[in-house]
């Protein structure tokens, strides 16, 4: 309980003093993981929507695969990402292993199916007629998407909210093709498993608790976003 | 007569179930409204998309407005744009009542400001004032039906689809939309197809009417024609014929036939104790044909005939049969009264002439028909 105690004060002194080690910590976890979100949902979203909403053949195959990718286990996803990445591998020449860069390309590979996978899912669940009916009112293809995309709004931030949660949290992959390296690529989940090494509990804990804190604001931004058609208590006040 | 909005020539789609519909020739004419009557199942759903499009036919043609529909997607998109249609589930999305009904509008690019007098209008006929803020998913059924409605009415489409509108609502909304409705397709006067499994739908708002049944047009016509004059036995028994009898033209002159009536338990072939209806008019029929003579229940007149046993040589009508009452059910305001004359007839009568009669199951009845009221086709 000390420990936990200790924790949460070295947090508060950690961010209100401005350590600039931590505060680079931070604001690399977010680009990072906001990135990888982003560009995942790029990706994601529209592939679930048109594998949800159209019948073809090997479809139940591609759904296997997103299924399966969605329980990819992150140091899978780094290891894929390095066999790429290294010096001496196909993309070496770019020189991107060990920088911000590998570790987003890490995070969507781990984003994307997850996002995909619960768009997907989502749009099934929505009464396959309504996209005729969009077409009969004089939608095309592209609006249809955008319509369905409203329909399954909710599910879909979600797919989101999951996505982020999976890769803010995620230490295997960034520490496979990041390295850790301080200043560079060292983000909060890769900070904590060093500062646990070290034995500096209370630092460990401080960055846990930055990194609870981040993810609880990140998923009540996409929460207020989500029921803003039922405003809520909180969502009122902020009006 | 009104040029063609539509016109489908040979259309053929075969489903993986085996189900085929196959559209020889079906027209829709401007400002008029067609009404596809058929059983559930029937494939009338089905046409409804292959005709907006939403289904790729086999084979076929459809040709809007003079003209052809190709397979271009973009042709089809635009000829969409000219239609609107009204599903038997209403389909809103998830966006307030308002937005709702101007989505179709706004994925036309067509603006409201030139439409207002028409939006005042429809909320206010189809009562959906009250609604425009709310969240369709609060709303019942027939409200959502009427968003629906408001929502392709506004479009003032050229050619309107309305897809069983009435089928999922319960009875009395079903009854006020209903008459909102019909009342809306008048005052618009658009070239409408309507599909029901409701005749007497049809027999309120239909010019023309088709009958279909297993993925094909039995019969299309004019109102009166179709109700009065089925091609078939199945279109005579969807339009509620109640009496089918079968026989044989056994003789036929100035375009009134006598058809010897086939009893239930005929054995022999001899005609002479046999009941005779008499049938004017199908020119198509000659001596020696096997008929069916349909009979509608609300043609036939019966008497009491042990007051007035020759009551009927006063009538002008052609056929007089006597028999037995067999039953007597309530049907609303008026009772079906089932008749035994050798083949079985029925007659729907009000409750008053019931009871003026005394009406009861065995007693002694005659029952007159007009042979123009008779219409015979061949089996």
């Amino acid at each position: 309980m000390q420990l936990i105690w200790e924790g949460i004060k070295q947090s508060f002194i950690l961010i209100f003093s401005g350590n600039r080690e931590v505060l680079d910590i931070i604001l690399l976890t977010l680009k990072v993981s906001g990135f990888a979100v982003i560009i995942s949902m790029l990706m994601g979203i529209p592939a679930g929507l048109a594998i949800g909403l159209n019948n073809f053949r090997g479809k139940k195959f591609i759904v296997s695969l997103i299924n399966t990718g969605m329980g990819l286990p992150p140091v899978a996803a780094g290891l894929f990402v390095s066999v790429f990445l290294w010096r001496s591998s196909p993309l070496g020449f770019l020189h991107l292993m060990y920088t911000p860069t590998a570790m987003i390309v890490a995070q969507v590979l781990i984003a994307t199916p997850i996002i995909s996978g619960v768009t997907l899912a989502a749009v099934a669940q929505i009464n396959p007629k309504l996209k005729l009916q969009a077409l009969s009112l004089g939608a095309n293809r592209t609006q249809v998407l955008w319509i369905m995309v409203k329909e399954a709004k909710l599910p879909t931030l979600a797919a989101v909210m999951a996505g982020f949660g999976g890769v803010i949290s995620e230490v295997g992959a960034v520490m496979m093709v990041g390295g850790n390296i301080k200043g560079q690529t060292r983000v909060l989940t890769t900070a904590t498993v060093q500062m646990v090494r070290m034995g500096e509990m209370p630092m460990a804990f401080a960055l846990v608790i930055i990194l609870l804190v981040l993810a609880f604001a990140a998923n009540i931004v996409l929460t207020l976003i989500q029921q803003r058609d039922n405003p809520t208590w909180i969502q009122k006040f902020w009006r | 007569m009104d040029p063609k909005i539509l016109e489908i020539i040979n259309l053929k789609k075969k489903f993986q179930s085996g189900f085929e519909i196959y559209i020889g020739h079906l027209t829709v004419r401007q400002n008029s409204i067609l009404v596809i009557i058929g059983p559930n199942g029937s494939g009338k759903s089905t046409l409804i998309k292959l005709i907006d499009l939403l289904e790729k036919p086999d084979s076929g043609i459809i040709t809007f407005d003079g003209t052809e529909i190709t397979e271009s997607e973009s042709d089809k998109a635009a000829v969409r744009k000219r239609i609107s249609v009204v599903f038997q589930e209403p389909l809103l999305f998830n966006i307030s009542v308002y937005s709702n009904i101007l989505l179709g509008l706004n994925l036309r690019k067509k603006n409201l400001s030139g439409k207002k007098f028409l939006f005042e209008y429809l909320i206010a006929k189809l009562d959906i004032r009250q609604l425009l803020y709310r969240n369709p998913k609060s709303l019942s059924g027939g409200e959502q039906q009427r968003v629906a409605l408001a929502r392709a009415l506004i479009l003032e489409p050229e050619l309107l689809l309305l897809d069983e509108p009435l089928a999922n609502i319960d009875q009395p909304s079903r009854e006020k939309l209903r008459n909102d409705l019909f009342s809306i397709l008048k005052d618009i006067r658009r070239s409408t197809i309507y599909v029901t499994h409701d005749r007497n739908e049809a027999m309120l708002v239909a010019d023309e009417i088709a009958v279909m049944n297993n993925g094909k047009i039995e019969q299309t016509g004019i109102k009166g024609d179709v109700f009065s004059k089925p091609a078939n036995e199945f279109v005579a028994k969807f339009v509620g014929v109640e009496a089918l009898i079968e026989g044989r033209v056994t003789s036929c002159a100035d375009s009134v036939f006598e058809v010897t009536v086939k009893r239930a338990d005929d054995k022999n072939s001899g005609t002479e104790t046999h009941p005779k209806i008499y049938a004017a008019g199908n020119t198509e029929i000659s001596e020696g044909d096997n008929v069916m003579a349909a009979i509608r229940p609300e043609d036939v007149t019966i008497f009491n005939v042990s007051e007035n046993p020759e009551v009927f040589r006063n009538s002008s009508a052609l056929n007089f049969f006597s028999g037995k009452v067999i039953s007597i059910e309530d049907i609303g305001f008026l009772k079906k009264i089932e008749i035994d004359c050798g083949f079985r007839m029925v007659s729907f009568i009000t409750r008053n002439s019931v009871e003026r009669m005394g009406l009861a199951a065995g007693k002694e009845v005659g029952a007159s028909v007009k042979a123009s009221s008779i219409h015979i086709f061949k089996r």
